[in-house]
């Protein structure tokens, strides 16, 4: 793909906006392009649609968790990056149970970011180690059923190797465990609530053969009863 | 429902000692010393089998005052109704004595009282003395209305004095044996959990102090050699040395600590030190943490200490616990030719060198 990708950036520190506008504008051939800054969503639903491939949400906005306008943007189709301070694996669950495409802990930084960023642009899975922890440290009854291979290159990836070290790790080749890595995410976008930007990374992964499409109804049928909304306790709810 | 204390356990052993030397008494005094005095006077009564009748029924309700005790029970209700059918029975016989002969023949006011003790030994006193003063003055009433002359009156004064004297005494003895007991078991508990708590601080002591003087031999040549000159601070090896005796040392300061998670608690202890030297480290943990055996922990964090100070500019630690034990993962970026600690006793290490990158993982499985 060599389209520049938009992005909109939703945060109220000028700090971050400032950091992360620098990192996605310093991107090699001016790849990524930031074509909006805005401090909360109200601001940017009439507008986006058309100007952004990407938002780049933070959770916390003016002191307050916006988990539950997730669901509403998603549903527009907005594909949409989590970029937040709040790594806590139910809180990532929820966020994308809501129908975001990719979770990036502010602590991990740049190149997740960039990655995350451009695989969601063109509907691909990315998933970075915050949100293999989530993944692996899910409990909720109906989760996705992860195959032994899909969950051993998950942890590994987890416990910070590179691609090309679960590869060797694993005798497989690099390409291989991004397959697993992937197989285990699109079980998620499978799974709870129906939103368009699960639907698009669907049928993203039937197209470049990640998944089967008789699969995606089995794992659907596996998550029927897979309650939709479960928000942490410990998330405010918003209005 | 919660523990009960081994004071409350004593106190309670006491108590039922007591409550049962009491129930002796008083069916020992109704066979005894009512029984004898009713036997006596067989033929004397207006009617025999009424006689008979009360002294059985004050026996069934002696049978029924037991019954409530034993039970520890505090409750007013039972203890009053024991104490109102004593109370009526003994009247009504009182009454039913020959004329003339009540003081001679009645053997049921002193029984009576008894019966109220067993009933109230854990109402307050001041109910006993309740029951006390309207069983003397309805045994006075059926004496005035009987024989209401001086002789006995001074009678009726010495029987009081002497039976209704001695039953208030015992219930006053029985608070102080309670209070008494009460405070020696709790001191007893006291002194058993002082015991407790001494024999846990030698322990750790010993422990400690064996630790502290194993990590002496280790500590001590790198730091006399830094203090002699014959030790370069500037060389790596020394300075690595140096690390990892710095983090054996925040170890044993953490060992010490009071913690719910040791293992975590230790690996941030030893983290600690490594990021004093600019290492950021990150550490994370997936699951429940089981509870593992000492010497598998010190293995663990030995390694940790190892890996830590290897690395040169960051750490990443995983703690991951699975229903079958714990696995503890590595990644750090150091040298090539950095050693992979040797797998402990119950551990299994296994190592991989991707470039810079180092990742090493400490196994334990619960067996």
């Amino acid at each position: 793909m060599d389209r520049v990708v938009r992005v909109a950036i939703v945060e109220d520190h000028p700090v971050v906006i400032e950091g992360v506008t620098s990192w996605l504008n310093a991107y090699p051939q001016r790849r990524i392009e930031v074509t909006q800054v805005v401090p909360d969503i109200g601001t940017l639903q009439p507008l986006t649609r058309l100007q952004a491939d990407v938002v780049i949400l933070d959770l916390e906005l003016g002191g307050r968790m916006i988990m539950d306008e997730i669901s509403g943007l998603a549903a527009g189709g907005q594909r949409i990056v989590v970029f937040s301070a709040h790594g806590d694996p139910r809180i990532i669950d929820a966020v994308i149970d809501a129908g975001a495409c990719a979770f990036v802990a502010k602590d991990e930084g740049r190149d997740h970011l960039f990655d995350a960023v451009l695989a969601v642009a063109d509907d691909r899975p990315y998933v970075t180690r915050s949100q293999a922890k989530a993944i692996l440290a899910d409990r909720r009854p109906g989760r996705p059923a992860l195959s032994g291979k899909e969950h051993e290159a998950l942890l590994l990836w987890f416990q910070g190797m590179s691609k090309a070290s679960v590869a060797r790790r694993m005798s497989i080749s690099e390409n291989t465990v991004r397959q697993y890595i992937d197989r285990a995410r699109i079980k998620y976008a499978a799974a709870g609530r129906p939103a368009p930007t699960k639907d698009a990374l669907l049928a993203r992964a039937i197209e470049d053969g990640i998944i089967q499409p008789a699969e995606v109804a089995l794992y659907t049928s596996y998550a029927s009863g897979y309650a939709s909304g479960q928000m942490p306790p410990s998330a405010p709810k918003g209005t | 429902m919660t523990a009960l204390q081994p004071s409350a356990i004593l106190t309670a052993r006491y108590a039922r000692a007591f409550d049962a030397a009491v129930i002796v008494v008083v069916a020992g005094w109704h066979l005894a010393g009512a029984g004898s005095l009713l036997a006596a006077h067989l033929g004397d009564y207006r009617s025999d089998p009424f006689q008979i009748a009360g002294w059985l029924a004050l026996a069934a309700a002696i049978a029924a005052g037991s019954v409530h005790l034993l039970r520890g029970s505090a409750e007013p209700g039972p203890a009053w109704m024991v104490a109102g059918a004593a109370f009526v029975i003994s009247t009504a016989v009182a009454a039913a004595c020959p004329p003339g002969r009540m003081l001679e023949t009645d053997w049921a006011w002193g029984t009576a009282g008894w019966i109220g003790l067993l009933a109230m030994l854990r109402r307050p006193v001041a109910e006993f003395v309740i029951f006390l003063t309207l069983e003397a003055l309805a045994t006075l009433g059926v004496l005035l209305h009987d024989d209401p002359h001086r002789l006995a009156l001074a009678g009726f004064i010495t029987v009081l004095f002497s039976s209704a004297g001695l039953q208030l005494a015992a219930c006053v003895a029985a608070r102080a044996l309670n209070v008494t007991a009460q405070q020696a078991a709790e001191a007893a508990a006291r002194e058993a959990a002082a015991t407790t708590q001494k024999v846990i601080a030698d322990r750790l002591y010993t422990a400690r102090r064996s630790r502290w003087l194993a990590l002496q031999e280790t500590l001590g040549p790198p730091l006399s050699g830094l203090a002699a000159g014959s030790a370069d601070p500037g060389d790596d090896g020394v300075r690595r040395r140096c690390g990892a005796e710095a983090a054996s040392l925040r170890r044993l300061f953490a060992e010490s600590d009071y913690s719910p998670n040791p293992l975590i608690h230790e690996l941030l202890a030893t983290a600690d030190v490594a990021e004093r030297r600019g290492v950021a480290v990150d550490i994370e943990t997936l699951g429940a943490i089981p509870v593992m055996p000492p010497e598998i922990r010190r293995a663990i964090t030995d390694i940790a200490i190892a890996a830590l100070t290897a690395a040169v500019s960051r750490a990443r630690v995983i703690v991951n616990a699975t229903g079958a034990g714990i696995a503890v993962s590595f990644l750090i970026d150091s040298p090539a030719g950095t050693a992979v600690p040797a797998s402990a006793p119950g551990l299994v290490v296994e190592s991989q060198r991707d470039g810079d990158d180092l990742w090493m993982e400490a196994q334990w499985t619960v067996s």
